[in-house]
This record gives structure tokens, sequence and C-alpha cells, in this order.
């Protein structure tokens, strides 16, 4: 994956209730918000910044009945195509001794399915390392981030009279 | 409004169906076979369930506050509420005693002496399945719950009087509420042994006390989102918000997963296991009752798992009330498909025993049964026995509101309850 280099400037926030405020601020100023780095989930923050809900669980849906249709149409077919054998007596098609493998396959597809479709969304494999910002927005501070590639001073000047308005405990720019 | 008032026109219409039940009852026992076997088996039904959901809001009550739950606050005065219904539920519960003594019923085939006799099966449980026991049993266990309902409750209000921020009352509630949770377990089951398992007196579970239990749970959560729903349509309970719904909502999914799970379990452990003492409970049902058999996984398992899977179908009213009433039903009509067969087959042989009305064709021709109504799938009778059951728990339950403030002042939890928001996305969908 090629990427071009950003120019973010951003703001760091010592409490989450700062951060909660700082975003109704930077909304205000309709100045466009990159991204929120925050060292946990901050609750009531996704609908200020305007997230929409995560359809990840709709994938959740689609793999787990792939799974049990997979695994329960195999044993059909194992079982009475196949290779039949009686197991104590059994009918062939025997639908209760199918529940519980039905069952984990399920599990198992509908959460490998999910981890795997979430990393490719994130665009994270093994290997690959993502920047990141501070290494302390992974610890104790809450931060706001702008994209500021070829934006002009006036902008950059208005972003950071935003973050001095706003309570940030330090401001800084990147490339990444 | 904290201060619930039971207006005169909701009791007229709960007294109404009240006298609807009352006499469904009657037309039952007038339509019935000579045993009157559906009446009681109904009367027995009803009673059965409605006291269970009445002892599995104190459980959940106190297992919520053994847990330092806060979100249930503002809802369990509705449980409190619930819970007294075990005292009419005891009495109601009296009766069937009174006929286990007396004989004057036929629905276990344990309490029939001759029938034990000539039994080897029987004969061996005849130490735990007699008459004294059944008595015992009801009494003492009961007893206990009615007990550990009025300690609570009194604590409750107690604190909405006396409360301070040492919350004294708050920390006695804890020590009670965990005493009740091994006593709640191990006592619940052995009532349901006697109550129900025991009217397939040669048959029995190990899973069947918390298959049973389960059942009740989830009624009661359905119960509860109805109640609150109610409730808040008649302007009370403006603090109970789609958050807190929305929770009793999962609480009704992931036990209908839990049921569902227990009753498989149950299930194909016997069908796998094939031992013929075991397989003739499910045998029976299913060749005799695929109505109840299989009705009974479409609404408690198959309805709420598709319907509640989704996340906006527990914040919404609609779908919340829909759901509930499907998985109250359900659940009653569980509680149908374990009493009704088995009574059945003990009435039939009581009635072969006793050269009743054709008793040995019947008995004969146990294995292929035919169409009956009020056992192969509920009538219109027990339609209206059960409104009638439900309007008494509604009437019981919407007295005791009143006797105290709908949200319970000093409770530690109660900020963290108004306060409850569980959802990220919740402002759009929460109408």
């Amino acid at each position: 994956m090629s990427r071009e280099n950003k120019d973010v400037l951003y703001g760091l926030y010592d409490d989450e209730q700062d951060l909660l405020k700082a975003v109704d601020h930077a909304n205000a100023d309709h100045l466009e918000i990159m991204d929120v780095f925050t060292p946990f989930p901050v609750h009531g923050l996704d609908p200020k910044l305007g997230l929409a809900e995560s359809r990840l669980h709709i994938a959740g849906f689609i793999y787990g009945a792939i799974g049990a249709l997979t695994a329960f149409l195999f044993m059909t077919w194992v079982f009475t195509r196949d290779w039949p054998i009686i197991f104590g007596g059994k009918p062939y098609w025997s639908v209760p001794a199918f529940i519980p493998i039905t069952f984990e396959v399920t599990v198992l597809m509908a959460s490998v399915g999910m981890v795997v479709t979430f990393y490719t969304i994130c665009g994270m494999a093994p290997g690959i390392v993502s920047p990141t910002l501070d290494d302390r927005i992974t610890d104790d501070k809450f931060c706001i981030a702008f994209d500021v590639t070829g934006a002009d001073d006036s902008v950059k000047s208005k972003m950071e009279s935003f973050f001095a308005a706003s309570g940030a405990s330090e401001v800084n720019t990147k490339t990444i | 409004m904290n201060q619930f008032t039971f207006d005169s026109r909701l009791k007229t219409t709960l007294i109404g169906f009240m006298v609807l039940g009352l006499a469904c009852l009657g037309l039952t026992f007038l339509v019935d076979d000579e045993l009157h076997t559906r009446f009681w088996t109904n009367y027995l039904h009803n009673t059965v369930f409605f006291t269970g959901i009445a002892f599995m809001s104190l459980f959940i009550l106190t297992a919520f506050t053994t847990a330092w739950a806060g979100w249930h606050t503002v809802v369990k005065r509705i449980w409190e509420a619930y819970s007294m219904f075990m005292v009419p539920g005891l009495v109601l519960m009296l009766l069937v005693v009174a006929g286990v003594v007396g004989h004057f019923h036929h629905l276990y085939h344990w309490a029939d002496a001759e029938a034990v006799a000539s039994d080897p099966v029987l004969k061996g449980k005849s130490s735990f399945l007699n008459a004294g026991w059944y008595t015992l049993g009801t009494l003492v266990i009961v007893g206990i719950w009615i007990f550990f309902a009025w300690k609570v409750r009194q604590l409750s209000l107690d604190e909405d009087k006396n409360g301070t921020t040492e919350y004294k009352q708050h920390h006695k509630l804890r020590v009670w509420s965990a005493a009740f949770l091994p006593i709640a377990g191990f006592s619940s089951a052995a009532v349901i042994w006697q109550w129900v398992m025991s009217i397939d007196a040669h048959w029995y579970s190990t899973l069947f006390a918390w298959y049973t239990g389960a059942s009740w749970f989830v009624a009661a959560m359905a119960l509860t989102i109805l109640t609150a729903i109610y409730l808040k349509g008649q302007g009370y309970l403006e603090y109970v918000t789609i958050e807190h719904l929305h929770d009793i909502g999962k609480y009704m999914f992931a036990f209908s997963i839990f049921w569902t799970y227990l009753w498989f379990s149950q299930y194909m452990l016997i069908w796998y296991a094939n031992v013929g003492e075991e397989t003739v409970y499910f045998f029976h049902r299913q060749q005799n009752y695929p109505v109840l058999f299989y009705g009974n996984l479409l609404l408690n398992f198959v309805a709420p798992f598709l319907i509640l899977m989704r996340n906006d179908t527990k914040r919404k009213y609609g779908t919340l009330i829909f759901t509930s009433i499907i998985v109250f039903f359900g659940h009653w009509w569980d509680f149908f498909q374990m009493i009704k067969p088995g009574a059945r087959m003990t009435a039939m042989e009581a009635l072969a025993h006793h050269g009743g009305e054709n008793g040995h064709e019947v008995a004969e021709h146990a294995e292929q049964l035919g169409f009956a109504m009020g056992f192969t799938i509920p009538g219109l009778l027990e339609l209206g026995t059960m409104l009638g059951f439900l309007a008494l728990f509604a009437y019981v339950v919407f007295n005791r509101l009143t006797k105290a403030s709908l949200l319970p002042k000093n409770d530690p939890y109660l900020a963290e309850s108004l306060h409850h928001h569980v959802e990220i996305h919740g402002e759009e969908g929460a109408h």
C-alpha cells in the first residue's frame, strides 16, 4: 500500500472531558478533524465526530450463516451420500448430533471472518508498522489531529488558536 | 410521577379478566373427564408458571444486588412487586397440595397408592415422592422465599425512609441477597421436581430444574418489559429510558439462548444415550404432541433469536413488545407441554385401574393418542384461564406498586442507574 505523507497538526489534552468539549468547539468552528486518538474508548465521542455505526456485525452474521450452512450441509452430504455409517443405531441423517458441530463452525467462521475483515479494513497485517503521532496517546493523552498538508498559514493559525482556546496542553506538527 | 395510583378503571379491567379466568376454569371443570384432568392441569400449570415468575424476580433482584449492578435500580420496584405474588401463589398451590393429601385430583401418578404398590419404580421413589414431602417442600420452600422477599422489600422501604450516605440498609440487603442465591438455587430445583417433573413420575432429568428456571427467567424479563412500557405509557417511570429497556431486552435475548442451550442439552443426551426410561418423555411428546414440541422451539428460540439479534430491535418499543408477548406466551406454552402429556397419561391409567368409562380401551391405545383440546394444543379455555391468572398477577403487582415510591430514593446506585447509557449510537435510534 502506497500513500502520500501527510502533515499533521495535533493537540494533546490531559482529560477526556476536555477532549469532548474541544471536539464540540472544533465542530462549532467548522474545523475538519482528521482523527481523534484516545488511550481508551471515550463514551459519547463517536456521535460528536459523526461516525457511522460499524457494519462489521452484518459481515459477522453473513460469515456465521455461511459457517452454519457449510457445517450442516457437509455433514449431511458425508453421512447420507458419501460415507453412510450407522452410529449407535441412529439414522444416517441424525440432526441432533449435527447441532453441536454446526454451532462450533458457526462461531469459528463468524469470529475468524470478522477478525480478518477488521484487519483488512484497518489496513493492518503482521509486519505493518503503523505511524504514531505521539506515544503518549496510548498512555494518558487525548489527541485531536488536523490534516494540514498544503494548507495555508491562515488555516493553520486558526487551528492553533483553536487549540489554545480549547485548553490543549501541547501542540505539535508531524509528518507521517 | 413517582407515586403510582391504581385507578379504578384498571382495577375493573383486571377484575373483569379475573372473572373471565374463573369462568374458563369453571367451564373446563364442566366439560372435563371424570377426574377433571384438564381443570387440574390448567390450575397447576398457571399457578406454577406465575409463582415461578415471582420467585425468579426475587432471584433476579438478589443476583443483581450481589453483582453490584447499578443499571437496574430504576426498575427494581417492579421486581419487588412481582416477588410479592409468591404469597397468593402459595395460597393457590395449597389447593394442589390439599388435593395430593386428600386424593381429590389425579395429577401425580405417585400419589396413587395402588399404582405405587404394583410399580417398583414408583416404590423406589416413594421415600421422596409422597404427600408428606410434597406438602413440606411446598410450604417450607415457598415460605422461605416469601420470607426473603419480605426482608428485601423491608430493607428497600427502610432505605427510602431512613437511608443515609452510610447505606446501612444496602449493606444489609447485600448480605441477605447473597444468602438467598444458594438457597434459591437448590430449593427451586427441589420444588420443580415435586411440582412438575414428578408428573412424569417414572422419568427424571438432572437438567430439568435449570431448564425450567431459565423458562421462568425469560418470562419474568418479558413481563418486566411489558410492565415498564405500560407504566411509561401511563406517565410513570419517566426516568426509565430506552437504555434500561435495551438491557432488559438483552437479558431476554441472552436467556432465550440459554434456555435453548439447556433444552437441547437435555434433549440430545437423552436422544443419544437412548435409554428407554429416559427417551419415553420426548418420544411421547414428539409422537403425540408435535405442535407443542416443535412450537416450543419456534416460540422460544427461533423467534427471539432472529428478532432480537439486531441491536435496534432491542431499542424500539414495537419490536420489544412484540417479542415480549411471543416469548411470554412461549414459556407459558413450554410449561404447558411439560405438564399436560404426563398428567394425561396418569389420568388414563387411573381411569383404567378404577374401571372408569372406556378406561381400559384408552390406556391400551396410549401409544397413539388422539387429538384432545386442552392437551394436544392449548384451547380457548386455557387462554382464558391464563388471562385470568395474568390479571390476578397484575392486580397483586399494581397493588404493591402503590405502596411505595416507584423510584428507590436513597439507593446508592440510583445516580448510576439514572445516568445509565450503553449505546454509542443510541441518540438517533432512541425514539
